[in-house]
């Protein structure tokens, strides 16, 4: 039988539906193996995953997991909990208390973006109330800091002609100073003189140096029409993101020399609970030091949250990373704060107080005051 | 009963590639030019020129005088970038000039371009197009080169293009996302390779990227060399014989393990029913296509996952175009007069 004049058919016809923008009516034979074509590195992360997850239920026979109970939403207690022979079996026991719901962070449909299918094991993992990396004594020894633009890339310039690049590599270079005056981390920045580095130039260096932790730091703009504003915000990675992380995202995106082969293969990682909770955290933890002290020198600085964005510089890095806007260059004052060496430094040290609170103390264990936890609430709503 | 195509039509095929661009009619037109275009910077060159815009070598020649885009560098045109689109819509309009397609004809244009372009930037296309065409259709390269070549059941295409290497797995129908992959590992990186090793090795001459792609387009190979390579650049104004072999070996399979790799695991991904028939029926175009001993060395290097044919094509500056030509041939004029 000659098959040849149906597929001729059948393909013509798949054209003319993806010109017209008709929906597919026909796809011929389909792969039966994966229907939805996960990429090898995929189902090895759900390997992965229920690995971890029966990991967890064996460290679990003599674990002391500790949750949460709120009696009220500005207070929270540590209690321990009798350890569980199975962690399959306190699965129904694991009911969203009150910390989640006013404390927002560990809400599973934002660490993973779905309570159900293949990221249930995830969501059990997540919700024990505890850091994944605290939970696998995971220590951090390298931090890779990324000084954002360079060379011919200035990035935002400012009214008076103070440029992004060398903004961000100098406060890059003072936080490395003072981690490493700390003696407990190997620090690496992705360049440390005035040149242009690709963002995939700068995931390939935090890979190659195995880094444990990237913070990428960059300084805002703003158009002129927007006013003076000068705000602060901090992101992690994240595909869900509202329309301003959007824009954001793209404009760091440009020049990324990313393809969209590249761009597949490293969402289909975004299951990476640890990284995605513990870059959370980090975010976080940088965000309250830098927006609450840089509102005590500025009283006019507004704090645009820590959110998700679909950065790639963050997408490629496999390990907890955040992306830091400073401030805004745009606005006259702080363009002029931002060049003074003093100012730098400040920041620098309020980047480094938020990763060593980070590193050193699980944020989930710190009393929140009322206004935090409003505003996480309402910036994750 | 199908409407009956009319008889004033004209059918093109076009295939823009990163490097060339290609048109192919049905008038029997066949033209091909450097995928470059050029507006000039001002009016001294504008007069000096006597153009509005300038394609191909032409641009690359005049260079100085213009603003030059190579609008689909890295196998996509970059979001928000208006030179380029206006670029692909210059271009699209003076390779329907070069098919010598008459003021009476009405014509439907089927263009490919690379993978990554369809994906991201198929309207933009499709809006450039449509200033010179109002019946067109636009398809990822290695599928028009498998339309051409009528290899449309369980056949991989490889397009080694400049920009991009383009998998694609056809299986009885229009190729889906997961049917397809891109690297960008492609010619130009293979350029910049070799630029990068001659310059290393021989800091005394003066290479540019142009001679170095002359060199790969003349002799590039890969596996063992059927003769030593020898070229002759400029050392201090005068040409001197180099032996650049090993050079252009290392530059020529920077590649290939990034491609052998994923064309094997786009395999492993396919129905294993039929992953057997795939690996048998691997085609090979584009211009890296014509790298010596390609066939062989991809056939030796993937023995040692599953034995694999690997088939280079004979033509393939045309291929995509001709592919492209016989797509808008075919489509029926019920589906066209919708198009």
């Amino acid at each position: 039988m000659n098959r040849k004049p149906d597929i001729k058919t059948t393909v013509l016809r798949g054209v003319y539906e993806d010109n017209a923008g008709i929906p597919r009516s026909c796809h011929g034979r389909r792969r039966s193996k994966f229907p939805s074509g996960p990429s090898s590195s995929g189902r090895l992360g759900k390997l992965t995953l229920l690995a971890l997850l029966g990991l967890v239920a064996i460290i679990g026979i003599n674990f002391r997991f500790v949750t949460v109970s709120v009696t009220g939403p500005a207070a929270m207690q540590v209690m321990p909990v009798q350890s569980q022979p199975l962690l399959a079996e306190t699965m129904p026991a694991l009911s969203v208390s009150a910390a989640d719901l006013v404390y927002d962070r560990y809400r599973p449909t934002e660490v993973l973006g779905s309570t159900t299918g293949d990221n249930r094991d995830g969501t059990v993992l997540s919700h024990v109330g505890m850091p994944l990396a605290e939970l696998f004594s995971l220590k951090v020894k390298t931090i890779v800091i990324d000084p954002g633009h360079g060379g011919i890339d200035p990035g935002a310039k400012g009214h008076r002609g103070l440029m992004e690049k060398d903004v961000t590599l100098d406060i890059a270079k003072r936080l490395r100073d003072k981690l490493v005056k700390l003696g407990k981390y190997r620090v690496l920045l992705t360049r440390d003189d005035d040149r242009k580095v690709y963002l995939k130039e700068r995931v390939a260096f935090a890979k190659a140096k195995r880094a444990d932790l990237f913070i990428s730091i960059h300084i805002n703009s703003v158009p002129a029409e927007a006013g003076s504003v000068n705000y602060v915000e901090t992101y992690y990675f994240g595909a869900r993101a509202d329309q301003q992380s959007l824009d954001m995202a793209e404009k760091e995106n440009r020049d990324s020399d990313y393809t969209i082969g590249d761009f597949r293969e490293v969402v289909a990682r975004i299951g990476d609970t640890l990284k995605r909770e513990e870059s959370r955290e980090l975010a976080w933890s940088i965000h309250k030091h830098l927006y609450t002290s840089l509102k005590r020198q500025n009283p006019g600085i507004v704090d645009a949250g820590f959110k998700a964005g679909p950065f790639m510089v963050l997408l490629g890095v496999q390990v907890p990373s955040v992306l830091v806007e400073v401030s805004c260059i745009s606005n006259e004052a702080e363009e002029a704060r931002l060049g003074t060496r003093a100012y730098r430094d400040s920041v620098a040290d309020l980047l480094k107080d938020g990763i060593v609170e980070y590193l050193d103390h699980p944020a989930y264990l710190k009393t929140i005051d009322r206004g935090e936890t409003q505003y996480v609430a309402s910036q994750e709503r | 009963m199908s409407p009956a195509k009319k008889d004033n039509m004209l059918y093109i095929g076009i295939d823009l590639g990163t490097s060339r661009s290609v048109v192919s009619c049905s008038n029997g037109s066949r033209k091909w030019v450097e995928s470059y275009v050029g507006w000039p910077k001002d009016f001294v060159a504008k007069k000096m020129l006597g153009k509005r815009v300038l394609f191909g070598s032409d641009a690359v020649e005049h260079r100085l005088a213009l603003n030059l885009s190579r609008p689909l560098k890295n196998g996509v045109l970059k979001e928000g970038t208006e030179q380029d689109e206006a670029a692909v819509q210059e271009l699209i309009g003076h390779l329907i000039e070069l098919a010598d397609v008459g003021q009476d004809n009405d014509i439907c244009v089927a263009v490919g371009v690379p993978a990554e372009a369809l994906k991201i930037n198929k309207t933009a296309i499709k809006n450039a197009i449509s200033q010179h065409a109002k019946k067109l259709m636009v398809v990822s390269e290695p599928f028009s080169v498998a339309y051409g070549l009528g290899a449309l059941d369980n056949t991989m295409i490889i397009d080694i293009g400049a920009g991009t290497v383009d998998f694609c797995i056809m299986h009885g129908t229009v190729p889906l996302e997961e049917d397809q992959r891109s690297i960008l590992m492609a010619g130009d990186y293979v350029d910049e390779q070799l630029f990068k090793l001659l310059t290393e090795k021989h800091p005394e001459a003066d290479f540019t990227l142009t001679m170095v792609r002359k060199f790969k387009e003349k002799h590039g190979f890969v596996g063992e060399p059927k003769r030593r390579v020898k070229i002759e650049a400029p050392v201090d104004g005068k040409f001197t014989e180099f032996d650049i072999t090993e050079e252009m070996r290392k530059a020529c399979e920077s590649p290939m393990p990034a491609i052998i790799e994923t064309a094997i695991d786009l395999i492993a991904n396919f129905d294993p029913e039929f992953q057997q028939a795939v690996r048998k029926n691997i085609i090979v175009a584009g211009g890296g296509s014509q790298l010596a001993g390609l066939n062989t060395f991809l056939s030796e290097a993937t023995k040692q996952f599953e034995p694999c044919t690997f088939t280079c094509i004979t033509d393939p500056l045309y291929a995509g175009a001709d592919g492209a030509l016989q797509l808008a041939d075919d489509m029926p004029e019920e589906f066209l007069e919708k198009l």
